[in-house]
């Protein structure tokens, strides 16, 4: 016997075996509709008793097996059912011929068989015989299920004379010695005349006599005869036999005491009448009892009268017993080679009854020892049926983690090296039902909380296998989907070579099936959720950037209340909301506009050794329609963190939401949400998108400056004046934007100076300009400005200083004068270059504007948005007269030599001139008035000699010239 | 003495595994793995059992046909595995016990460490030691 039923279960021992086969050419999908009709009719109530004879319906058996017959009469084939199609009278003949070939096979142990015909009609299918039935088709046979059961019942008779005739031998008849196949030879030259002879014999027929009682439905009967059995091959050492006997009586308890059944196939027998019956007395202490008449022993033949009242359930073994027992007969089947399928089958059963009994502990064991049987040589397909059988009996007890490891060697028998056709389906199945024991799912949501916790060497291996496997059964899509798993999830435990070595071979099967973000559904129903790739390149941070100040939104005031925004009704409250979701739902106070490019910007990094290739990075949103402009972006090697600014365009008004953001990296484009992202700071990510607005641009007629006072200007120019001088600045506006602009204001801010302005430092006309409006798109419009400095130069400190300090005669500001440094060197710390000589004193003044421009237009504009558009004008003034030296005269008139006017600088032309001359004029007239407060101060009188008359005939200004003080 | 010691954090997930051949390594994880079942197992049993509640030694979880498993359970479920080869007779039962013992009092320490975040690998030089001495043995 050489083929175990792995399937096999202790109540097994009470079903006989009835074989359907096909016989001759029967279509496969008939014969099994055909075969479960059958198979149907598992347990038949016997008319005029209580037994019920169960069935185990086979359609493939083999021989060898049958030849056990006698160790253990539920491996005896006693039925045969043959389905076979005949379609003419003419064929019948040798059917029936064939039929009576095929009894033979089984024949030394058929009790009855059967001949199903399909196809025939007509006079021979009239002839009325018990043992062949005649059905015109396949689908015309109703009464199939009747015949069976009527079949059943023969059996039944069969088998209960059969028990009646082996249990009444008489005790003068020498009894058969009955044994299995090995064994025959050792009985060869026996004297058969010993008393240790006749014992064995005895024994071996009890508990024969016990199979035949336990499957005719005695159970009682059968408990009684495996007891005595049991006596008596124990006294003469019949191992083999008694551990059957032992076996047989566990079966019988087992059978008493879980009327369930122990095969976990829940409603696929029910409850037997007597064992319900029995039910109650379960559980009974002293179970084990044996109370067998001792008349039945001491007499040599074996009595017929079992059915006397002994012991009755008290026979039964108690559940601790049961687990003894079959330990026993497990370890005298042990002694013998040949019976390592009946040993490893009593371990299975054990094994069965242990996980009904809770006791893994022990299961294993039993598995542990079913392990280690040798069973000589198992072709590959029958070591995959064992470990996939063990696999199936750990997960029974619970021990998940066996179970997995034996699917697993299970899968991997599938796809041995020396079968020649591997079965990779069958071995990528099998692997899919270890995850659980690994305690892996394929969902990467599972793994996206904190640092992975697992078995990452062994996990790693499984999914590699997956990988692989899959790949063999020629589903590229199904291997990226497994490779994209293990780098996401598993990309802490990958040396720096598996890194490069995954990913090339990710890179080798994407070039064939790019990875997608759609759920691949297997035919089996399991659903192998997308991996996006959130670790390649790790996200750190998500921030939504503001539009650039020019282009920025504003509200009209006055038309929504905009002061109370917060829901609160405190103005202050210290209890703020700290949970992230708030966060990332919360409004960004700033708006975006429709049609214009927006940035958001995260930063990443790379963890892998090598330069990541991220294509087509772009934004996920919603709310509005949000055309996405896609960026590829290189990251070096484990690089730092990389800013990344992906850009798109709303093209619609609304809320805006930034769920996450698209990549494609290895040939795997993934969507990355951030609510499903570890440590991402967000300070928000839904922001308000208002209606488009046109948008300016400017330009000026003199050149840009590079210094940007402050942050908030989008230009700004800068220009030398002298005081009092005025230029005048062209801004030219274009409308770069698609919206019509229809409002144009201008206003000026001058921004705080101590200086004191005379007169207005900004002035324009507007009008010219807004009758151009509305200015339609590309269109461009100009607007002078004006520009003049007055500012009040008199009273400077360090002037002053320079007077004060020379009592008598103060040698000015020859400030080239090495002299003067070293006389003066607390005012003047600074290193004093000669030619910049200038610029280095605070002579300069510098005024500063910010020409404001808020333009509205558009959808926006109806909203109530405008832009606003600066002007940054920065001038520096200098004065147009220095006082380069006052010499004191001792006479009762002071002169002051004014020495110096810068003018010398820069060559004046005639034009320049006619307008410093207005600017002299200026500075004269402000002297004046200057002179008229110190006057009335100091009651000095002074004038300014040939100021005005200055009749310069070259049209130069004099170098210097005299001023006389009077007091 | 040892081949393989590991330590497995309550929620069944390694803490520490080192084994002594570095080509089985792999074999040793899958050893240590599904021996999990059986210390699962034990444990269950053992919250019946009032008084073997103070025993944390497990015993021997299973044999193979090359290595003997035994296990140890500290009072805040994180699981210790021995793996010993089976040629390996004159190991007692004792001896276990006090490797056992030992690798506690190194366990301990590794706790005390106010740097050491529990549930993270055990990366510790001074638990690698001790570890090194109940292993080296075996060349």
């Amino acid at each position: 016997m050489s083929v175990p039923d792995y399937m096999q279960c202790a109540e097994d021992h009470q079903t006989v075996v009835v074989v359907v086969q096909p016989m001759g050419i029967v279509p496969e999908e008939q014969f099994f509709r055909i075969y479960k009709r059958i198979a149907s009719v598992s347990q038949v109530s016997i008319r005029d008793s209580q037994r019920v004879l169960f069935i185990r319906f086979r359609h493939h058996y083999p021989p060898e097996n049958n030849e056990w017959g006698d160790f253990q009469t539920h491996r005896k084939v006693v039925g045969l059912i043959s389905v076979t199609s005949c379609n003419t009278a003419k064929e019948w003949p040798q059917t029936s011929d064939r039929f009576h070939g095929q009894k033979e096979v089984f024949g030394s142990t058929l009790y009855d068989s059967r001949l199903l015909v399909f196809g025939l009609q007509g006079e021979v299918a009239e002839q009325q015989r018990t043992d062949v039935a005649f059905y015109p088709s396949y689908d015309d046979c109703p009464d199939v299920e009747k015949r069976v059961e009527d079949f059943v019942e023969s059996i039944f008779i069969v088998l209960e004379s059969k028990r009646l005739d082996r249990a009444t031998d008489k005790s003068g008849d020498k009894i058969q010695m009955l044994c299995v196949p090995f064994e025959k030879k050792d009985f060869v030259g026996l004297d058969t005349d010993s008393r240790h002879y006749k014992k064995r014999c005895q024994g071996r027929m009890r508990k024969h006599v016990g199979d035949l009682c336990l499957q005719a439905g005695m159970l009682q009967d059968a408990l009684v005869h495996y007891h005595m059995a049991v006596e008596l091959l124990r006294s003469v050492n019949d191992f083999l036999w008694l551990g059957a006997a032992l076996e047989g009586l566990c079966s019988a308890s087992v059978i008493f005491h879980y009327p369930g059944g122990t095969a976990g196939k829940s409603g696929a027998r029910k409850p037997s009448v007597s064992s319900a019956a029995d039910a109650g007395k379960r559980h009974r202490p002293g179970a084990q009892e044996v109370l067998i008449d001792p008349g039945a022993l001491t007499s040599s033949g074996i009595s017929a009268d079992t059915s006397a009242e002994i012991g009755r359930a008290k026979n039964c073994l108690s559940q601790e017993d049961i687990i003894e027992k079959y330990k026993e007969a497990i370890s005298y089947y042990g002694k013998y080679k040949s019976a390592g399928v009946i040993e490893l089958e009593a371990c299975i059963k054990a094994v069965r009854v242990l996980a009904i009994q809770k006791r893994a502990m022990e299961a294993s064991e039993f598995l542990q020892n079913a392990v280690y049987i040798n069973l000589g040589q198992l072709s590959e397909e029958e070591k995959i049926q064992r470990y996939s059988v063990l696999s199936e009996l750990y997960e029974l007890i619970g021990f998940q983690r066996k179970s997995a490891f034996f699917k697993r060697v299970a899968a991997m028998q599938c796809v041995a090296p020396t079968i020649p056709e591997p079965g990779w389906k069958a071995c990528y199945k099998l692997l899919l039902e270890t995850l659980p024991g690994y305690s892996l799912s394929l969902d990467p949501k599972d793994f996206s909380k904190g640092t992975h916790r697992g078995w990452a060497a062994v996990q790693l291996r499984l999914l590699h296998e997956l990988v692989y496997a899959s790949r063999r059964m020629g589903n590229p899509g199904l291997s990226v989907r497994h490779l994209s798993f293990l780098l996401q999830t598993m990309l802490d435990f990958l040396s720096d070579q598996e890194k490069k070595e995954v990913t090339q071979s990710l890179e080798n099967y994407t070039s064939k099936c790019p990875g997608g973000m759609e759920v691949i559904s297997l035919p089996d129903g399991l659903k192998l959720p997308p991996v996006p790739f959130t670790k390649l390149p790790i996200v750190r941070s998500v921030s939504l950037l503001n539009l650039p100040v020019s282009l920025r939104p504003h509200k009209v005031k006055g038309l929504l209340g905009q002061g109370l925004s917060s829901a609160s009704p405190f103005i202050y409250s210290p209890i703020t909301m700290h949970s992230r979701g708030d966060e990332r739902s919360k409004k960004i106070d700033f708006q975006w506009v429709q049609g214009d490019v927006c940035e958001v910007q995260l930063m990443v990094y790379n963890p892998m050794p090598f330069e990541l290739r991220v294509e087509n990075m772009g934004l996920l949103t919603s709310g509005v329609d949000f055309e996405s402009l896609p960026a590829a972006l290189s990251l070096p090697a484990e690089s730092g963190l990389y800013p990344v600014t992906l850009v798109g365009v709303p093209r619609t008004a609304g809320n805006i939401t930034i769920n996450g953001y698209h990549t494609s990296v290895f040939g795997v484009s993934s969507d990355c949400l951030l609510e499903g992202l570890v440590g991402v700071k967000s300070s928000g990510c839904m922001v308000e998108v208002v209606p488009s607005l046109p948008r300016l641009q400017l330009c000026t007629s003199l050149p840009r400056s590079a210094h940007l006072s402050s942050e908030d200007l989008s230009t700004s120019v800068s220009l030398q004046l002298f005081n009092g001088e005025t230029q005048q600045l062209t801004i030219t506006l274009e409308n770069i934007g698609t919206e019509t602009l229809n409002t144009l204001e201008l206003t000026s801010k001058t921004l705080s100076t101590k200086e004191k302005l005379f007169g207005e430092f900004l002035t324009w006309d507007l009008q010219d300009a807004l009758s151009h409006l509305p200015l339609k798109s590309g269109q461009s419009v100009s607007i002078p400005v004006n520009i003049s400095a007055k500012l009040d130069f008199s009273g400077q400190e360090s002037l002053l200083n320079d007077l004060n300090d020379d009592g008598i005669s103060v040698t000015g500001l020859p400030v080239s004068s090495p002299l003067r440094q070293v006389l003066k060197p607390r005012t003047e710390n600074k290193p004093v270059g000669s030619d910049a000589s200038k610029n280095e004193f605070n002579h300069v003044k510098t005024l500063e504007a910010v020409l404001t421009f808020k333009y509205s237009g558009g959808a926006g504009q109806v909203e109530g948005y405008y832009r606003e558009l600066s002007l940054g004008v920065r001038v520096d003034v200098e004065p147009s007269v220095f006082f380069t030296r006052v010499s004191t005269l001792p006479a009762t008139r002071m002169a002051i030599q004014v020495d110096k006017l810068d003018f010398d600088s820069m060559p004046v032309t005639d034009h320049d001139a006619l307008r410093q001359a207005t600017v002299r004029q200026q500075e004269e007239k402000r002297q004046q008035v200057q002179g008229g407060l110190i006057n009335s101060t100091l009651d000095i009188h002074w004038t300014i000699i040939s100021f005005t008359e200055a009749s310069c005939p070259d049209n130069t200004i004099p170098n210097s010239f005299f001023l006389t003080l009077q007091c | 003495m040892a081949v393989c010691i590991a330590v497995i954090a309550k929620e069944n997930y390694p803490l520490y595994i080192r084994s002594v051949p570095t080509q089985g390594e792999l074999k040793f994880h899958y050893t240590v793995h599904t021996s999990l079942d059986v210390v699962e197992e034990k444990i269950s049993g053992v919250g019946k059992a009032l008084a073997d509640q103070r025993e944390l030694y497990l015993g021997l979880l299973y044999p193979t046909e090359d290595y003997k498993v035994y296990g140890y359970m500290t009072n805040s479920k994180v699981k210790f595995v021995i793996v010993v080869d089976s040629s390996n007779t004159s190991l007692r039962d004792n001896e276990i016990r006090s490797m056992f013992r030992k690798l506690h009092n190194s366990f301990t320490d590794v706790m005390c460490n106010p740097f050491y975040n529990p549930g993270d690998p055990i990366q510790s030089k001074a638990f690698d030691s001790i570890v090194s001495t109940m292993m080296v043995q075996a060349f």
